[in-house]
C-alpha cells in the first residue's frame, strides 16, 4: 500500500536537512547530513536513504519544497521558498506562542518577527559578515583547538570571561589568540567569544523587536554556550526546539503538505 | 520564461540626446567654457552665462551602468583614495588619473568647477581634488542643512553666495550674466521639471506605465540638460508615450501584482538584472525617492531668490523626519504595498537613517520595508545570493499578507 507523503528539504552551507511528512502533516522521517560540495548530492542521498528506511518509493512523494542556500539547484523540487518563511512556519508549528525566531545558520543569521497567526511581519539578516554565524563558531573552536561540540560546554565553565571587543570573525580570532598568548584559560576565552556572538545576535534581533517567546533554530542552537549567552543578552528565556537543526526543513515540509492536499 | 521590459519608443531619442551632450562637451564647445558641476548646483546661472556644464556624477553612473566603474575605482584607490569613498567620486577621480582606460576617455578638462554641498559633503573634497589636479578655479556653494525649518537667514546666506557665484564665473570666463537669458533658462528648467513631475505622477495608474529602471534611465536629461529646449522636447515626447501607455492600460512589466517604492540611488551595475528579480514576483517599482529629487520647481519671483530656495531645500539637505514624511506620503499617493531601501555604501547622507525611516514609515502606514545592501557603482559590494535571498523572503511575506 502506498502512503502519499511530502518532503521539506533544507540545503544549507554546512549541512542538508530533510523532513518527510504524510499528507496529514504527521512526521514520517527526518535526517541531517553534511552538505559536502554544493549540497545537492548529499540531499539526494539523504532523501533516498530515508525513503528506503520507511519502505517508501519516490512515486509516493506528492510534493517537495526546498529551502536553504542550495535551493536553487535542487532538481526534484516542486517549489523553492526562502529560509525566512520556512523557519517561521516550522517554529510556529512547534511553539505556537513564538513571536521571535532567531535562526543561526552556517553563513547567515536571521531574526524573524511573527504575529499571533504565525505570519512573518518583519525580518532582519546579518550584514555581509560572518560574525554571529555557525562559521564564526567553527573558526573559533579551531582557534581554541577544541571540537565544536565541546566549545559551548567549555564556555559554561568559565569563571572570568575575557572581553572580545571585535565581532569580525578574522579580528576576533586574532584577539582570542592574543588572550591565549597572555595566559587566559580556554574556558574564559570560549566564554568571551560566546558573549561576542550573543551580543551580535542580540543587536540583529533587536531590529525586529525582541518579543517573547523567542525560539532559537538552526544547528548553532545545539551549542549550550550560545543559548546561555543569548538568553543573558536578551534578558529573557530562549526556547530551543527538540531538533533545532531541522526546523527549516519542517517548515518547508508543512508548506509542501499544504500544497499537496490541494 | 524570462520576463522582459517593454522598451520605450523614446529610448533612441534619449540615447541621441545624451550622446549629443557628451559630444558637445568635447568637440562642439564653440569657444564656450566647460564647467564640471555637482548634481545639486544651480546650473541655470551657468547656462545663462554661456558656460557648458558636465556632471561627474552622471559620468559615474554611466561608468557603473557600463560595468566599468570597478577598475576606475581601483585606479583611485591605488592613488590612496579610500575604498569607502563614494563610487561616483572614485570613478570620476580614477578616470581623471587614467583617462585612456575610461569610457569616452573621461570628461574633458574643465575650465571651472562648481559644486554645492546640498547633496553631500563628499562633493566638496572631491571637487577640491579635481581643482588641485587641473589647477582649475572652484566655487563651493554652501547650503546649511535644514534640521527643522528653512529660515530667512539661510535664504539670505545662500542668495548672497549666488551673487558671489556670478562674480566667480565672470572672473573665470570673462562672460557676463544676461538676466533676460537667465529668465529664459529658468523657464525652460521649470518646464522640464513640470514634465518630469507629470511623468512620475502618471505612474499612479494601475498598472504603472513605468518601473524604477525606466525612471532611472530617463532621469539623465533632467540632471544634465535641465534648462535646455532639448530636454523639454524629450520629456514632451516621453510624457506622450507614457500617457498612451496609461490610456491603453499597458504596464511596465507583464503583470503587476505588487506595487513598490524604491529609496536611494539605483544599483547601476545590475540595473535590469536586479529589478528583474522583483519582476519575477510581478512586482513593479511605481515610485522612488531618488528621481523625485529633480522634480523641484524654481519658485516664481526674484530669480536669485527662487534659485536659492530651490537648491537649498532639496530633500537630501533636509532632516530625517522630512524624509520620513516623504516616504509616508509617496506610499499613500502611489498606493504601494511595500518599500525597498538600498543601503548604498557610497552614499552616506542618503543611507544613514534608513533604519529609522523604515521603522517609522512601517509604523505609520503598516507597509513593510526591506533594506538591501549594495553600492550604486562598485559591484564588489553586491552579493547576488544574499540579495536574492532577502528579496525572496520579502516577496513571500508580501504575498502572504
Amino acid at each position: 500500500m502506498s502512503t502519499p507523503c511530502v518532503w521539506g528539504i533544507d540545503i544549507g552551507s554546512l549541512t542538508v536537512k530533510a523532513v518527510l511528512l504524510d499528507a496529514g502533516g504527521k512526521l514520517l522521517a527526518r535526517g541531517v547530513e553534511p552538505a559536502g560540495y554544493g549540497g545537492q548530492q548529499a540531499a539526494e542521498a539523504l532523501v533516498r536513504s530515508l525513503l528506503d528506511e520507511r519502505g517508501l518509493r519516490p512515486a509516493d512523494v506528492v510534493y517537495t519544497v526546498v529551502t536553504g542556500y542550495g535551493r536553487v539547484r535542487y532538481d526534484g523540487a516542486d517549489e523553492e521558498l526562502s529560509e525566512i518563511s520556512c523557519h517561521a512556519r516550522g517554529a510556529f508549528h512547534l511553539h505556537p506562542a513564538v513571536r521571535t525566531v532567531i535562526d543561526i545558520g552556517g553563513q547567515d543569521s536571521k531574526a524573524i518577527r511573527l504575529n499571533s497567526a504565525g505570519r512573518v511581519v518583519d525580518f532582519a539578516m546579518n550584514d555581509k559578515c560572518a560574525a554571529g554565524t555557525g562559521r564564526f563558531l567553527e573558526v573559533m573552536a579551531a582557534a581554541l583547538d577544541v571540537s565544536v561540540e565541546e566549545f559551548g560546554h567549555l564556555a559554561l565553565e568559565s569563571e572570568r570571561p575575557v572581553s572580545i571587543s571585535s565581532t569580525c570573525t578574522v579580528f576576533a580570532e586574532s584577539e582570542a589568540i592574543s588572550h591565549i598568548a597572555h595566559g587566559a584559560t580556554r574556558q574564559d576565552v570560549a566564554s568571551g567569544l560566546h558573549q561576542a556572538i550573543a551580543s551580535r545576535l542580540f543587536g540583529l534581533a533587536s531590529r525586529v523587536g525582541l518579543q517573547p517567546e523567542i525560539v532559537l533554530t538552526g544547528g548553532v542552537a545545539l551549542n549550550v554556550g550560545v543559548v546561555a549567552a543569548l538568553a543573558k543578552a536578551c534578558g529573557q528565556d530562549v526556547t530551543v526546539p527538540a531538533d533545532p537543526q531541522t526546523v527549516g526543513a519542517l517548515g518547508a515540509a508543512l508548506y509542501a503538505a499544504h500544497k499537496g492536499r490541494r | 520564461m524570462a520576463k522582459r521590459y517593454k522598451k520605450l519608443k523614446t529610448a533612441a531619442e534619449l540615447q541621441r540626446l545624451m550622446e549629443g551632450h557628451y559630444r558637445q562637451a568635447r568637440f562642439l564647445r564653440l569657444g564656450r567654457p566647460l564647467a564640471w558641476v555637482a548634481s545639486g548646483a544651480p546650473v541655470e546661472l551657468l547656462r545663462a552665462m554661456g558656460v557648458l556644464p558636465v556632471y561627474p556624477e552622471n559620468y559615474g553612473a554611466l561608468c557603473g551602468a557600463r560595468r566599468e566603474a570597478v577598475h576606475l575605482c581601483q585606479t583611485a584607490e591605488a592613488q590612496g583614495y579610500s575604498a569607502d569613498l563614494c563610487s561616483y567620486a572614485r570613478s570620476s577621480l580614477g578616470s581623471m588619473f587614467d583617462h585612456k582606460g575610461a569610457p569616452m576617455h573621461g570628461l574633458p578638462k574643465p575650465d571651472l568647477l562648481v559644486c554645492c554641498n546640498n547633496i553631500c559633503g563628499t562633493v566638496v573634497q572631491w571637487f577640491e581634488a579635481v581643482a588641485q589636479h587641473y589647477g582649475t578655479p572652484l566655487f563651493i556653494l554652501d547650503t546649511p542643512f535644514i534640521y527643522d525649518h528653512y529660515e530667512q537667514q539661510m535664504q539670505t546666506y545662500v542668495q548672497e553666495q549666488l551673487e558671489d557665484l556670478i562674480r566667480f564665473v565672470e572672473k573665470a570666463t570673462g562672460r557676463r550674466l544676461d538676466w533676460k537669458r537667465l529668465e529664459e533658462v529658468v523657464k525652460l528648467s521649470n518646464q522640464t521639471v513640470s514634465l518630469w513631475g507629470e511623468i512620475r505622477a502618471l505612474c499612479k495608474a494601475r498598472p504603472s506605465p513605468l518601473n524604477a529602471p525606466d525612471l532611472f534611465v530617463n532621469m539623465a536629461p533632467i540632471v544634465v540638460l535641465r534648462g535646455t529646449p532639448g530636454a523639454v522636447r524629450f520629456y514632451q515626447h516621453l510624457k506622450a508615450e507614457v500617457e498612451e501607455r496609461v490610456k491603453d492600460g499597458v504596464g511596465a512589466i507583464p503583470q503587476e501584482r505588487h506595487r513598490l517604492l524604491w529609496d536611494n540611488i539605483a544599483i547601476w551595475h545590475h540595473l535590469y538584472r536586479f529589478y528583474n528579480y522583483f519582476v519575477n514576483y510581478d512586482a513593479c517599482f511605481v515610485v522612488d525617492t531618488y528621481t523625485g529629487g529633480w522634480a523641484h520647481q524654481v519658485p516664481v519671483g526674484g530669480l536669485l531668490e527662487g534659485l536659492a530656495s530651490a537648491y537649498a531645500t532639496i530633500f537630501l539637505n533636509q532632516s530625517l523626519s522630512y524624509r520620513t514624511e516623504l516616504v509616508v506620503d509617496l506610499i499613500s499617493e502611489y498606493d504601494v504595498g511595500g518599500f525597498v531601501m538600498h543601503n548604498n555604501r557610497s552614499c552616506k547622507p542618503y543611507s544613514l537613517g534608513q533604519y529609522a525611516i523604515r521603522r517609522a514609515a512601517t509604523e505609520r502606514t503598516g507597509v513593510p520595508g526591506l533594506i538591501i545592501e549594495s553600492d550604486m557603482c562598485d559591484s564588489r559590494a553586491f552579493a547576488t545570493e544574499a540579495v536574492r535571498t532577502r528579496i525572496q523572503a520579502f516577496m513571500e511575506t508580501l504575498a502572504a499578507g
